[in-house]
């Protein structure tokens, strides 16, 4: 027997009598009522008074009012790195409940372990009870932006978790995938924590896939810890049906000389709020991230990279790329803070998008927030429509107007995925995007010829 | 009846007229320059044979083996065989110059040509035309200088092989050695089922490509045409004699 949770009526029997229920650890039952506690205090985000929710109308398009689902009957869904040629790690999280966890045996030989978070709490007690919560609300001493009920909600509630750890100096190419999948309505909690030591290198896939039409809210905290000169590549692909509603944080935090990549690829869901988050505390540390978005008829998107320089002479590079169409609505707030004492610091954070279609709207900004004088920074934001000039160029070598369409916007994302380094994860990037120009009505994309006026 | 016949041909860009009826003949087989001083119409012909979007045509016809093709659009230009390859060739952000190659080839010719056909022979002209294979990686034309944009567009006429090849200052910022392979490369195309218009204003590559008739545009209009030695003599010259030449048309 499952007590059943709400994810807007939470309380503390319920949380009690389920952490019980899952055989955790004392430790970490308090921790989730302690989190609890402070989602007392809080309220659900207020568009117009929030400053990180004022991109997204949390009323119109986000839905608490539900049960949090915890398991089902359906079964996982397969995914990106099932026709590798070798074996990848595949953690599943389908309808709220970690239903299975693959490790090849060579990964499990180098001391990998990919495991139930919630069993991790106990067998791997030290690290996970370090490191749970660190980045989020739930440690006062962590980073976190610390007010934002749905980040403390998953930290009180979350049902699903994935423990990852790469012991230090280990360096595993095979990718760790984590599926999450959605079958149920309801409210989804997933959770991750990665812990990647000196000097080890991990890839971390997250999928996110669903049934057709479900209606689910699925709000999620991901908390990578890449310690000294560790190299960590992410990606993240939301393939959502376009019914559901995706809060993520993910969030980074890397220390000396560490490495971090983070791709992320937003094509399906009707609102994604995506916050990519990267703490850079160690000197040398360098931050990559990356994204790429196409916006269809009805779906929201709201990314919000957020990179904070806390240690000197760390680097970060953010570029977003996303293509519109249909009535749809993109926003890109980046946020760069640098601290005073992060001397040396080097950023730059770029966004560009595509306007196909009439109706599509895109907001853009790149903050700069700069509290050392010694760094060099840079940003820019543009948005645009298909170019004429480049069109007729693909025209005039017999390429019809469509090809040519779907070559240009191909090339407009390439910049960005060619970067990617984990198997597989470019070309079903592209594969998603293909299918998105292949469903649009190419007739109706609108051409810039500006260009056609400067002739010289 | 002329392979490539245009009549009477006016073209408007942004509203002023810049072509006041042109009329040209060139036959598959034969090689025909163009030449005439900045900003006298060249480009504005070329780039309406081709479809550019920017120019209207307004009068006048241009009928490539006996179909009027004004109103075609570029591709479906293309595809009957037409090429131009660019005074300013156009950089296109990301796409990939393979893909960009394939997808053209595969247009032209109607066929899948199968990858690996397909790379063979875009290996084997590239190093004909000196363009490393580092380029395959490239995107199609961004970054390249002048003169490897120039060669780029040549290699693109190598594998579409089309039968009207109009080659707008193909030769200009090309150095010497550059400008002899990208020469021998349009004379490995030349035979009787391509017709080329080389529009330049020197005659140091019509010493390699030898052209049977040589035009001259002033204005918006062909004022001139002769043979070969009319372009030493406008190279020696200049264009101060135009007047004259309009004179006597
Ligand atoms: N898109 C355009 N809109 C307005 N004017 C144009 C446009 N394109 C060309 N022109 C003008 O038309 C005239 C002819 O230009 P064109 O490019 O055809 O000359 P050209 O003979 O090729 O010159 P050059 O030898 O310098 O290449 C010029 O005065 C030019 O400024
Ligand atoms: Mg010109």
């Amino acid at each position: 027997m499952t007590t059943t949770l709400h994810l807007d009526g939470l309380t503390e029997d319920a949380l009690t009598a389920r952490s019980g229920e899952g055989g955790e650890p004392d430790w970490l039952r308090d921790r989730r009522l302690a989190a609890f506690k402070r989602s007392l205090d809080q309220r659900w985000p207020d568009s117009r008074q929030d400053e990180f929710w004022r991109s997204t109308p949390f009323d119109r398009r986000i839905s608490v009012d539900r049960e949090i689902v915890q398991g089902g009957a359906a079964r996982a869904p397969g995914g990106i790195g099932d026709d590798a040629d070798a074996p990848v790690v595949v953690a599943n999280i389908v309808d709220g409940a970690l239903t299975d966890v693959t490790v090849p045996s060579g990964v499990a030989d180098l001391g990998v372990v990919v495991t139930d978070l919630a069993e991790a709490a106990q067998t791997h007690r030290g690290l996970v009870e370090a490191h749970l919560g660190s980045l989020t609300t739930s440690d006062p001493d962590g980073t976190g932006a610390g007010s934002d009920r749905t980040i403390t909600v998953n930290d009180a509630a979350w049902t699903a978790g994935v423990f990852v750890h790469v012991p230090a100096e280990v360096e595993v190419d095979t990718p760790i995938h984590v599926r999450i999948h959605a079958t149920e309505a309801g409210a989804h909690l997933p959770r991750v924590l990665a812990v990647v030591d000196h000097h080890a290198t991990a890839r971390l896939v997250f999928e996110h896939t669903s049934a057709d039409d479900v209606d689910a809210l699925v709000d999620e905290v991901v908390e990578v810890i890449a310690h000294d000169a560790a190299k960590v590549e992410i990606a993240t692909l939301q393939r959502w049906a376009n019914t559901v509603q995706h809060l993520a944080l993910q969030k980074v935090q890397a220390h000396r000389d560490a490495s971090v990549r983070h791709l992320s690829v937003t094509i399906g869901g009707a609102t994604v709020r995506l916050l990519p988050e990267f703490d850079l505390v160690g000197p040398g540390a360098e931050v990559r991230p990356l994204g790429v978005y196409f916006a269809d008829e009805g779906q929201w998107f709201d990314l919000q990279p957020y990179v904070r320089h806390i240690a000197p002479h760390a680097s970060s590079d953010v570029l977003f790329k996303g293509a519109l169409q249909g009535n749809s609505q993109t926003v890109f707030r980046g946020n760069i803070f640098v601290h005073a004492d992060a001397v040396g610091t080097s950023t730059d954070e770029n966004n560009r998008s595509l306007i196909l279609t009439k109706g599509a709207r895109a907001d853009s900004t790149p903050f700069l927030e700069i509290e050392c004088a010694d760094i060099t920074a840079g940003h820019g934001s543009a948005t645009g429509q298909i170019d004429a000039l480049h069109l007729f160029y693909l025209q005039s070598r017999g390429i019809d107007r469509d090809d040519a369409l779907r070559l240009i916007v191909f090339g407009f994302f390439r910049e960005v995925l060619a970067e990617g380094r984990i198997p597989g994860i470019e070309d079903a990037a592209l594969a998603d995007i293909a299918a998105r120009v292949e469903a649009a009505d190419l007739g109706s994309v609108q051409v810039n010829d500006a260009a056609l006026q400067d002739h010289t | 009846m002329a392979d490539l016949e245009i009549r009477d041909l006016h073209v408007e860009a942004d509203g002023t007229e810049l072509l006041h009826g042109v009329d040209l003949d060139l036959d598959k087989g034969t090689t025909l320059a163009l030449m005439g001083p900045n900003g006298s119409g060249k480009s504005t012909l070329a780039y309406s044979i081709a479809g550019h979007p920017a120019y209207d045509i307004t009068k006048g016809t241009i009928t490539w083996k006996g179909e009027p093709i004004q109103e075609l659009l570029p591709d479906e230009r293309a595809r009957l065989g037409v090429f131009l390859a660019m005074q300013y060739p156009v950089e296109v952000p990301g796409v990939s110059l393979t893909n960009f190659l394939r997808t053209a080839v595969n247009a032209v010719n109607e066929e899948d040509v199968p990858v690996r056909e397909f790379m063979t022979r875009l290996r084997s002209e590239m190093s004909q035309l000196g363009v490393d294979e580092s380029f395959l990686q490239r995107s199609v034309n961004e970054g390249f200088s002048g003169g490897e944009k120039k060669r780029f567009e040549i290699l693109q006429a190598a594998l579409l092989r089309p039968e009207l090849a109009v080659l707008d200052e193909t030769d200009s910022g090309l150095d010497v050695d550059a400008l002899k392979i990208v020469a021998e490369g349009v004379n490995r195309l030349k035979g009787p089922d391509l017709g080329v218009l080389i529009i330049t204003h020197y005659t140091r590559i019509l010493r390699y490509i030898q052209p049977d008739q040589v035009h001259v545009m002033f204005e918006g209009r062909i004022v001139a045409s002769g043979g070969p030695e009319l372009a030493d003599e406008l190279e020696e010259h200049g264009y101060e004699n135009i007047k004259d030449l309009k004179a006597s048309v």
